[in-house]
């Protein structure tokens, strides 16, 4: 599949004035993102996720490092009437009306009328903002009504490649949710997301691939199936007999065992195929096991425990 | 397309500010007070009628002019909203295109306002006759005005809005007193002669379009008066062009 994004070594730095401090924003970031797919780009605040966001819109310029976007050097103009872009906080013209503001972004596009009508209308239906909110100010608008006024202007010209930055952040949670469902549907739709997002159990929802940016070094990046694996089971047993002589044998077959009670033990094991052998060993003593339970890593602690490990924490 | 779209969004969001209609309506009732101040004046009533008209019009539009101008750039940097609209199809030279056209339609619109009222008055305080040379002046205004756009508009470039104001309104203040820094160019000393040739030819002569006195006083009159006003219209239009193209330069080279 050919890549929507390819980014090769891109680099920003920020001096002060007196070009003695440095900030380096972005770190040598070398990235792909597949046609089609929803990518996910995580990262904690000012790791450097929307400056790589902006670097490729051409709202800020690179110190290094050069990107391709839709097979064309990023900050092409002719290019950008294939993207969108939400930025994080959504500011717009309040003084006008939804329909009037969808009706400007389409101008920009120089879509003509009538398609242009068409278009704004489409896209405010496909977002679910109410009908009677179209022709209402948008200083009165909720943060949910202004959200999805923001994905419907980034809808506006039917984008082969969005970038949607924390599409869904602070919104409530029937909101949240309707948005989530939104922007998963593009990916039906055969248009490539760019996905930065804090809120890990959506992207684990609905990205395919993920990377993980941390003070503008990109740490990891792969499948979110390969980086979650590694399933561990949790067994809880309880039995009169478990603790004669029953926690040495169970700790030859899982070393990690620990004690709730005088007769609950917890066992994690990551092998699961040990599961049998502990049961036949428990039900052998006249124990009992009160519960098994599949744990699957989640995104979360792959996030947390890799910018951990690269704080040395 | 485009232009034109940045263009009437700018008009829009410029006239949804309360202090663009503040003042536009205080030039308006100076301008409709000129009758009782020509009344209480010792002067001609009509001398004070025309001058009290086209001050009012200088002073409001030189005001929406450089309150308008200042902000139009910077207020999209700070809200965020340049955001959505540069990383669309949008050349940066047509950005900033369409804001001055913005800009410059609303002072335009104020000034068109304002020498309306002023051309009604003057045809019912001066026997139902309509003083055609007034308009010249207004016309003059207006692109004096033009060229203080264009000045504010590059200078919102880079500059923050508060330095923005003193840089446009100091050099349209400087730019005025064009006979004094004419004579700065003749002066004995060198570094004198040096910083007024500078100032007098390098900034912009906001002077030139101060035809008042002209028109209000027939003793002082202007030599080939047509092609003295022709001439400055194309130095507005020649010097605003530059100005905007070096705002594109800067502007092209700006993080957002």
């Amino acid at each position: 599949m050919a890549a929507a994004i390819s980014i090769q070594g891109l680099t920003k730095k920020y001096v002060d004035v007196w070009q003695k401090q440095e900030v380096v924003a972005v770190n040598n970031l070398n990235l792909e993102v597949e046609e089609g797919e929803i990518f996910g780009f995580l990262g904690r605040n000012g790791a450097g996720k929307t400056t790589t966001i902006k670097m490729l819109l051409g709202l800020v310029f690179p110190t290094a490092g050069d990107a391709n976007i839709l097979g064309k050097p990023m900050g092409d103009n002719g290019i950008k009437s294939q993207l969108a872009y939400l930025p994080e906080e959504t500011y717009f013209y309040d003084s006008m009306t939804g329909w009037d503001l969808l009706d400007f972004y389409a101008r920009l596009f120089r879509i003509p009328e009538p398609e242009r009508s068409r278009r704004v209308k489409l896209s405010l239906e496909k977002v679910r903002l109410q009908p009677d909110a179209w022709k209402r100010n948008i200083r009165g608008y909720s943060k949910g009504m202004r959200q999805r006024t923001g994905i419907a202007q980034a809808l506006i010209n039917d984008p082969k490649l969005l970038f949607l930055d924390e599409p869904t952040s602070g919104l409530d949670p029937i909101a949240h949710s309707e948005l989530r469902e939104i922007v998963g549907s593009l990916k039906e739709e055969g248009k490539t997301v760019f996905l930065s997002s804090h809120q890990l159990a959506d992207v684990e929802l609905i990205c395919s691939r993920v990377a993980i940016i941390h003070r503008g070094k990109l740490l990891k990046t792969g499948k979110i199936t390969d980086l979650v694996a590694g399933e561990r089971t949790e067994m809880v047993v309880q039995g009169k007999a478990l603790n004669n002589g029953m926690l040495a044998k169970l700790k030859a077959i899982v070393p990690n065992i620990s004690a709730e009670s005088n007769d609950t033990l917890r066992l994690s094991s990551e092998d699961s195929s040990k599961v049998s052998a502990i049961i036949d060993l428990v039900r052998g003593a006249q124990g009992e096991v009160l519960s098994i339970v599949p744990h699957k890593r989640t995104l979360e602690e792959v996030f947390v425990e890799t910018v951990r490990k690269e704080d040395g924490v | 397309m485009v232009i034109l779209a940045i263009a009437q969004q700018t008009i829009r969001e410029a006239f949804r500010r309360r202090v663009m209609w503040v003042f536009l309506i205080s030039g308006v009732f100076l301008i409709a007070l000129g009758p009782v101040f020509g009344f209480l004046s010792p002067k001609d009533s009509q001398t004070v009628l025309r001058s009290l008209g086209l001050a009012a019009i200088l002073l409001a539009g030189l005001f929406t002019t450089i309150v308008t101008c200042i902000y139009l750039i910077p207020v999209e940097i700070e809200r965020r909203t340049i955001y959505t609209v540069l990383s669309k199809p949008v050349q940066r030279y047509e950005f900033v295109l369409g804001k001055f056209l913005g800009g410059f339609a609303t002072v335009f619109v104020n000034i068109l306002a304002m020498g309306f009222v002023f051309l009604i008055m003057l045809y019912f305080n001066e026997g139902h006759k309509l003083p055609t040379e007034m308009v010249k002046g207004v016309v003059m205004t207006f692109f004096q005005m033009m060229l203080l756009a264009a000045l504010s508009i590059f200078f919102s470039t880079f500059a923050t809005p508060v330095i923005n104001f003193f840089l446009s309104f100091g050099i349209f203040l400087v730019g005025n007193l064009s006979s004094v820094t004419d004579s700065l160019t003749t002066n004995k000393n060198l570094g004198v002669r040096l910083a007024g040739n500078v100032v007098h030819y390098l900034l912009p002569n906001f002077g030139n379009f101060n035809i008042q006195n002209s028109l209000i006083h027939p003793t002082q009159e202007i030599i080939n008066q047509g092609v003295f006003i022709r001439n400055n219209i194309i130095y507005a239009c020649i010097y605003s062009a530059v100005l905007l193209t070096l705002a594109i330069l800067i502007f092209d080279r700006r993080e957002v």
